[in-house]
């Protein structure tokens, strides 16, 4: 990807955001002239950056929303709710092919048929608005034949005049641009390669001029063509010129019924003559292998349905053949020999129809999130990584400069290390800090896409709610940003789904109509205060008792002893449902206490607040940064620990007769140095394991404060990144920990204090 | 050349026949709109010699040796130019 691809898709995601914010001010306010004019001003520049990058599919598309758009400007269309989906849709499917071409580089094969329909899907309102003057877009053929283009119907006729009509077609119609020669295009050439040819009718676009006056450069063709293939592989020929090509899919019916009377292999001979025939195109190397496939897929189905089964067997083995050694000759051979073997084959014909079908391959490219800030986002984290490592070094530095005082103390020399040392911890130390500082973003950003979620949902329920939003410009690392963007979906959609009555209740309650969900930002020191707000009928502690004992979550006696804070608490445990019905937006069971475990896996806290018919608020208390430590994570005595990597010098396996002992200890010799080894099990005070005396020993080196030691364990299990909470409550004044994480499963894992361990 | 004129006048289309072909196959009928064209040696035409052929109207002499075209434009091209 160029820098100009890289500028387009940055752009690309800035407009498709303004551009639906500014929707949902249309729906929300009315047409202002003001915001249509923005989204138009928008869905124009990045139509122009599409042509620029040369993505027509995309073009197309968003020239029709801007038609749209342009309706509402004008008053001659209103902006209703059908229409605001229909054009967010349209952003939707051009967001969804920006971050494709992020990935890819290119638009999936069927993009521009997909533009062209959603193209087609957008005029349809215009042409709907009665004064509109704009021209009805042509119409996909939907019933009968009688509706068909009579192209398509000349074209239907010239297969039915073959004994063996197909099941299934696609009518393509092509017109090349004027200057498509100049473009280097051979529109014949991608005829050619298109599979499955049934009918072709070629004719001049506009009447053929007098010979004397003809511009041989300009292109005035029209191609309008049968194929029996599947759609996609015909779209995937067309991928470069959606903007000159229509797909049009011929319903079963429209075809005429297949005369079994007088059955024929003519159509099946001339499909496999096509297939040869595209095959045999030369210069073709960077699509071979969709050429390949395209070719088996429309031979094999034409063979399936006229001709012994084993013909077709034999085509798929030299397609699977040809695609294995990248090139077409064994399929060739098989197709020669399917030809051959035609012209012998008896006059009967299996009842299997053409066209089965096939379920369409989506290459669901993974919906990339929005991760670039001006830098990529990858090149800051490289960035704070190595200002991570600086700091280690630095620590590092300090331990030697201790060395030289020791050994050198009071000389020139030892005076200047401590100089340089203190120099470089402090810019050290301030570099980490601005390093930090650049992953530091608004939390505007985390609240952007709010609008948009808390639209749809609250129009899928049918409820009236209204956003606020406070605290944009609080500041908070984008690692937080990123763990946090989750539990906060989680929350609106159980405040729209649970929290917020519909219209008519809130009416009887005496509310306004419209609810209000409010979203609240703020710094409080160091940590990262959010409160997630709404108005709705609150959380009535009588059913969540009564829906806790349903649960069995608790026994009816604890329940009973709760506080109603405490109770209203229990929605955050693991498998609490308050809604009495699944639903789609939530309820499941698993979003609050995903919401907690979330928070609290970023070293965070949940609490909530309800008051019953009033409204429910979510406070989340995080840190502002997210402190990573890395952990070794090891089994002993059937339980897991983790040791900070920081402590641990090497892992060893040592074979029993390199340990010896000395007195009640054992040790090992390691770098002519004799290292104690302890059991970590016997240390935590757990049961051995019963092992094989001559099996290897499993030794953790730990070094800390000068002092060594070898830890046996059973297992290591990983290294990971985790956010180190200090042990609380209970534990507080436990000894030997240095806290406690979070493992991906929800176990709690004891993070062992390395220092005091070997006191 | 892979469009060439024989001393008989006949027009020749022969092995791949590019994009610049054009040009001189439309000269040549421009001046002799009733000549023959064969098409038996061209192995493959551009769509815009294919043109030049569609809107000369002349009906080639012969199968021509591009397959594609001769399975899927020849047959339409022989009728019209026949009508």
């Amino acid at each position: 990807m160029n820098a100009l691809h890289e500028q387009f898709v940055t752009e690309a995601r800035d407009l498709i955001r303004r551009a639906t914010d500014q929707l949902i001010a249309l729906e929300r306010y009315g047409a202002s002239d003001e915001a249509a004019s923005y989204v138009l001003r928008a869905l124009h520049t990045l139509k122009g950056s599409a042509g620029i990058v040369e993505l027509p599919a995309m073009s197309i598309t968003l020239h029709a929303a801007e038609d749209l758009v342009a309706g509402l400007r004008e008053g001659t269309l209103v902006a209703d709710s059908d229409i605001i989906d229909a054009v967010m849709a349209c952003l939707d499917q051009v967001s969804h092919w920006v971050d494709e071409f992020e990935a890819a580089g290119v638009l999936p094969f069927q993009a521009g048929e997909d533009g062209r329909a959603m193209a087609e899907r957008l005029r349809s309102f215009l042409t709907n608005a009665a004064a509109d003057p704009v021209a009805p877009a042509s119409r996909e053929p939907a019933g009968s034949a009688g509706e068909l283009p009579s192209w398509i119907a000349r074209l239907i006729a010239a297969i039915s005049s073959m004994p063996e009509p197909p099941g299934h077609a696609t009518a393509i119609l092509y017109e090349p641009a004027v200057g498509c020669f100049y473009n280097g295009d051979d529109p014949l050439q991608l005829m050619r390669q298109v599979p499955g040819l049934a009918a072709c009718h070629i004719e001049a676009r506009e009447p053929f001029a007098a010979l004397s006056e003809i511009d041989p450069y300009a292109c005035n063709m029209r191609f309008q063509a049968l194929s029996i293939a599947e759609r996609e592989d015909i779209s995937r020929i067309f991928r470069l010129v959606p903007d000159q090509v229509r797909l049009i899919g011929i319903p079963r019916q429209a075809l005429p019924a297949a005369n079994a009377a007088q059955p024929s292999l003519a159509l099946v001979r001339n499909v496999l003559e096509a297939q040869r025939e595209m095959l045999n195109v030369p210069g073709r190397k960077a699509d071979l292998l969709g050429c390949i496939g395209s070719a088996v897929r429309a031979a094999a189905n034409a063979l399936r349905y006229g001709a012994p089964p084993e013909l077709a067997e034999a085509v798929l083995r030299g397609g699977a053949l040809a695609t294995a050694q990248q090139t077409p000759a064994p399929l060739l051979e098989a197709l020669e020999q399917a030809l051959t073997a035609l012209a012998a084959v008896p006059s009967t014909l299996s009842d299997t129809r053409l066209g089965q079908p096939q379920a369409r391959a989506t290459n669901e490219v993974e919906r990339a999130a929005d991760r670039v800030l001006r830098v990529g986002a990858a090149k800051v984290d490289a960035l704070v990584n190595l200002a991570g490592e600086l700091v280690v070094a630095k620590n590092a530095l300090a331990r030697s400069a201790r060395r030289v005082e020791q050994e050198l103390g009071g000389t020139e020399i030892s005076r200047a290390v401590e100089r340089d040392r203190e120099a470089i911890e402090r810019l050290v130390t301030e570099l980490h800090g601005a390093v930090l500082q650049l992953r530091m973003i608004e939390a505007a950003q985390l609240f952007r896409s709010f609008p948009r979620l808390i639209r749809d949902v609250a129009r899928q329920l049918d409820k009236k709610v209204a956003l606020v939003t406070r605290g944009e410009t609080t500041e908070f690392d984008k690692s937080i940003m990123d763990r946090l963007f989750e539990p906060m979906v989680h929350l609106l959609r159980n405040a729209l789904d649970h929290g917020i009555e519909n219209p008519e209740q809130r009416h009887a309650a005496g509310k306004p109509e419209t609810a209000t969900i409010s979203i609240a930002a703020s710094r409080a020191g160091d940590r990262l205060l959010i409160e997630v707000a709404d108005d709705g009928r609150g959380i009535d502690p009588a059913a969540i008792r009564k829906r806790a004992s349903e649960n069995r979550l608790l026994a009816p006696d604890e329940l009973d002893a709760l506080t109603d804070e405490q109770a209203i608490d229990l929605v955050f445990s693991a498998g609490f449902s308050t809604a009495p019905a699944l639903s789609d937006i939530s309820g499941r069971g698993i979003g609050m206490d995903a919401v907690r475990s979330g928070i609290e896996q970023m070293g965070g806290r949940v609490a909530l607040e309800s008051w019953k018919g009033i409204g429910t608020t979510v406070r989340l208390d995080l840190p502002t940064t997210v402190s990573m430590s890395r952990i070794m994570l090891v089994e002993t005595g059937g339980q897991l620990f983790g040791i900070s990597m920081d402590a641990v010098s090497e892992t060893v396996r040592v074979t029993p007769d390199r340990i010896s002992r000395v007195k009640k200890n054992y040790g090992v010799i390691l770098r002519e140095r004799v290292v104690p080894i302890v059991s970590l099990a016997e240390r935590m005070k757990l049961p051995e394991r019963a092992r094989d005396q001559a099996a290897p020993r499993l030794l953790v080196i730990v070094e800390s404060a000068g002092k060594i030691v070898a830890f046996e364990v059973d297992a290591i299990r990983d290294r990971l990144d985790v956010v180190l909470k200090p042990m609380q409550g209970l534990l507080e004044g436990v000894r030997g920990f240095a806290g406690t994480t979070l493992l991906g499963n929800g176990q709690v894992l004891l993070v062992l204090d390395a220092k005091e361990l070997l006191q | 050349m892979t469009v060439h004129r024989t001393e008989a006048g006949v027009i020749i289309l022969e092995g791949v026949c590019p994009v610049e072909d054009a040009e001189p196959l439309l000269q040549m009928l421009q001046r002799t709109p009733k000549a023959a064209l064969d098409w038996t040696q061209c192995e493959r035409m551009h769509t815009a010699v294919l043109q030049v052929i569609l809107a000369s109207g002349i009906a080639p002499i012969g199968r021509c040796g591009d397959t594609w075209v001769a399975q899927w434009v020849a047959p339409g091209l022989h009728k019209a130019a026949g009508d």
